[in-house]
């Protein structure tokens, strides 16, 4: 479904962020990123979504009908066209901070579609009444359909964080990206978002990145740890106290520390 | 603090400060001719003149009217045409939105537009359309672009990239963006910075009236070169008449908007 | 499934798009009527634009020679400056010692507080042309009357801020002084102004940059600076000249533009 191949991110100063970092997503999936702030999961979901540019390796990802859409490769940009194509599969849930605060929460929901509508009737009509039942039902879904109206500025920051998921509802992908969509909520809210993303992932895989492996654990079904733009561990959700201590501690530094990882996660 | 504790040390680095504003206020005032002599005399005979200006020419008022009116007419179409501008000026000064090039254009022409008095403008206008509101509308629009451009541009540099991105993200154009992302971000502030300006106007173009754009200003300095002083007050309360309304108007647009 | 539940009509897009059509088109059409009013014709500027392609042949070059040949300019350039300097200056003191009868917390008596406010409205919404003209009466033609305006229009453009600001100063320092046994002029001096000085001092410098734009048009009918060259050149039709005055007087704000911005950014630093 979604293939990530050897991705590397090499800043002009040296710093690595990516170090070739492979791995794949499949239907049904509902993958976890791990890893200590600056591990480099944002920059992960940064690059397959196209809003950044790498130094090797390609993302590739394939709808239903056996299409290939490419984001990203080192080889430069893909063309506007292509990319404009592909990222209209793939739905990103950025935090909630990252919608337009000044429109109604309809409207925000409704450039979930942006992608699949010509530039012109943007600018000449906007959207259409159809449109904006559909996403009436994408916000229904998420449990804030008495909302529509309402600035989102005024939202809370769980309530903001549901608009934010039904955008990705209404725009219908073929994979979820979302970059750490609990750490701002409290607990509450967070495993209610956590019960609103597991019958999604269900539909369409999911990519998230998150820092609460007990959730994780009880919602996801596998994780990928990241250290240091590498990839330190992949497999099982239900992780160990002492993997956890590796993976946020540091200590996988070690190269030994890496191997009884990878070692645990085949066992 | 007491005389006994002062002491002329203390003082002492402010010295070649205070030495140089002294300097700098006498030379201006030998500079622009200010002289008490002149004030004093200016009050006495404007005392004398006050019964030459009171009371207002009441009959004058019918006359006065139209001017009033083409005035505020003039403001009405200037204001919302330099805002209209001011989008394109905006979003082209915008570091986030337009190319490097087209970016340091629009920012030199925006920052000519402020620099200039709209007098200059008029001036240089007039040359090339002769007198009349036509030259006074342009030079009141090209105002306003100025300053309405540069506020734009600097609320649309000043929103949250990760919001771009986010309507990028799901394929949207650049065009795109900027119709469902920064204008709407924008345009709030636009209308209240445009109905600030109105008021601006409204008050400077009594000034262009008076050069010869026409309107309440051109009575006024007429009124004036022909010595009939009681009618130059007359248009002088039809202009606070009309900054007063102008005001009240656009506190009341303010309130209905936001 | 999708229409199960009904869009709110000030969102649903049909009934918005209708609306901001009624918008556009009552926008539109208003201009064009006060378009017409005014018997202007906006289609006229294309075709006519000879003229402006004429004008800028005649503009061009602008005449800088100007600089050393006419000896007056340099003069004029100073004397605008000088004006918006010494009006300022003395607008601002003016400001300040009005902010005070007019703020709540020192004016010596209601009375006095009303009518300095009612002085300070008046003078607030008065163009400084009408000013300007009635004082080239009383005091005759030259800088002078420009400059007096310029002071006139700087008291009514910060003598209502000031006195807002003064009345929004924190009360217990001066009730400290005053238990300590001070005077009304002495908590005035010590408690009240230290606290709206910077302010002040900010608004004095964006004064200085209102009112150096002003001097230039001021001047125009005032007979004095830089703007006085620009309109003669103007009406005697020599059009290289009058664009060199253009760009004197651009160059002119610019530079007292920064030389303004070091002069702030030493003083603040200095205070901090
Ligand atoms: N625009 C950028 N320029 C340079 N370095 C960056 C940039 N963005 C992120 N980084 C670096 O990339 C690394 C990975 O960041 P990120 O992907 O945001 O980490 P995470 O999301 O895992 O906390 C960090 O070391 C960060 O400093
Ligand atoms: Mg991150």
């Amino acid at each position: 479904m979604l293939e990530v191949k050897g991705l590397s991110k090499r800043l002009p100063t040296g710093k690595t962020i990516l170090n070739d970092i492979s791995f794949r997503v499949d239907k049904g999936e509902f993958v976890a990123l791990l890893g200590a702030s600056g591990a480099g999961k944002s920059m992960t979901m940064r690059a397959i979504a196209g809003l950044t540019s790498v130094t090797a390796g390609e993302v590739v990802f394939s709808g239903e009908s056996g299409k290939c859409y490419t984001t990203i490769t080192a080889s430069g940009k893909t063309s506007g066209k292509d990319l404009r194509r592909a990222r209209r599969n793939i739905g990103v849930i950025f935090q909630g901070s990252n919608l337009v605060k000044r429109l109604p929460v309809l409207d925000n929901v409704m450039i979930g579609r942006l992608g699949r509508i010509h530039p012109l009737r943007s600018w000449l009509y906007g959207f259409t009444d159809q449109e904006a039942s559909e996403a009436m039902a994408a916000l229904e879904r998420v449990g804030m359909a008495g909302f529509a109206s309402r600035r989102t500025g005024s939202l809370s920051g769980g309530e903001v964080q549901r608009v934010a998921i039904a955008r990705a509802i209404f725009q219908r992908p073929l994979l979820y990206l979302a970059d750490e969509p609990v750490s701002s909520l409290d607990p509450k809210n967070a495993e209610a978002i956590m019960q609103l993303m597991q019958p999604l992932a269900r539909e369409h895989p999911i990519l998230g990145a998150f820092h609460q492996p007990g959730m994780v654990m009880h919602y996801c079904t596998r994780v990928i740890a990241l250290h240091k733009g590498s990839i330190i561990y992949n497999g099982a959700p239900n992780l160990s106290a002492k993997q956890l201590d590796e993976i946020y501690c540091g200590q996988a530094d070690r190269p030994e520390a890496t191997q009884e990882l990878t070692a645990a996660a085949e066992s | 603090m007491t005389w006994s504790e002062f002491s002329f040390e203390r003082y002492r680095r402010y010295l070649p400060a205070a030495a140089i504003f002294i300097v700098a206020v006498a030379a201006s005032a030998y500079l622009s001719e200010v002289s008490l002599t002149d004030l004093r005399r200016g009050i006495l005979k404007g005392l004398s003149l006050l019964t030459l200006f009171f009371p207002p020419d009441w009959s004058a008022c019918k006359d006065m009217l139209q001017p009033a009116l083409v005035t505020l007419v003039i403001c009405l179409v200037a204001t919302p045409i330099g805002a209209a501008f001011s989008i394109v000026f905006g979003l082209a000064a915008a570091r986030n939105i337009a190319p490097e090039w087209l970016r340091l254009t629009a920012r030199t022409v925006i920052a000519v537009e402020r620099g200039l008095p709209e007098i200059v403008i008029l001036l240089v206008l007039v040359a090339a359309f002769g007198l009349g509101p036509f030259a006074g509308v342009m030079a009141l629009a090209i105002g306003s672009i100025g300053m309405l451009g540069k506020l734009l541009a600097d609320a649309i540099e000043e929103i949250d990239p990760r919001v771009l991105d986010a309507v990028a993200a799901v394929g949207a154009t650049p065009w795109q963006v900027i119709r469902h992302a920064v204008l709407p971000e924008v345009l709030p502030a636009l209308v209240a910075n445009s109905i600030f300006r109105f008021e601006v106007n409204v008050r400077a173009s009594v000034l262009l009236g008076a050069v010869g754009a026409g309107g309440i200003g051109y009575e006024l300095d007429a009124a004036i070169n022909q010595l009939e002083y009681s009618r130059a007050t007359m248009a002088v309360l039809m202009i606070l008449l009309l900054v007063f309304l102008s005001e009240r108007a656009s506190d009341w647009v303010r309130s209905k908007v936001l | 499934m999708s229409a199960s539940l009904a869009v709110p009509s000030n969102v649903l897009p049909s009934v918005r798009f209708r609306r901001r059509m009624a918008l556009l088109v009552v926008c539109c059409a208003s201009v064009a009527a006060f378009l017409i009013y005014l018997k202007v014709d906006p289609i006229e500027f294309f075709r006519d634009f000879h003229f402006v392609s004429d004008l800028i042949k005649q503009m061009m070059p602008p005449d800088l020679r100007l600089l050393w040949v006419k000896h007056g300019l340099w003069t004029s350039l100073l004397q605008t400056v000088a004006m918006a300097f010494f009006g300022t200056l003395i607008g601002s003191i003016i400001a300040v010692i009005l902010a005070l009868f007019a703020a709540g917390n020192t004016s010596p008596s209601w009375a006095l507080r009303l009518g300095v406010r009612t002085l300070l409205a008046v003078e607030r919404s008065t163009p400084n042309i009408v000013v300007l003209l009635v004082l080239l009466i009383a005091v005759g033609i030259g800088p002078f009357a420009a400059t007096l305006s310029l002071c006139i229009g700087t008291v009514g453009m910060f003598g209502k801020l000031f006195a807002d600001a003064i009345e929004q100063v924190d009360p217990l320092p001066g009730e400290a002084l005053i238990a300590a046994g001070a005077s009304r002029l002495q908590v005035i001096r010590y408690a009240t102004l230290p606290q709206v000085a910077p302010s002040v001092v900010a608004n004095v410098f964006y004064a200085f940059d209102v009112n150096l734009r002003l001097a230039v048009a001021l001047g125009i009918f005032g007979g004095g600076g830089i703007g006085f060259e620009l309109h003669l050149a103007q009406s005697v039709l020599r059009y290289k000249d009058m664009l060199a005055c253009v760009i004197l007087i651009l160059v002119l704000i610019n530079v007292m533009e920064r030389i303004a911005d070091a002069l702030r950014r030493r003083l603040f630093l200095q205070e901090v």
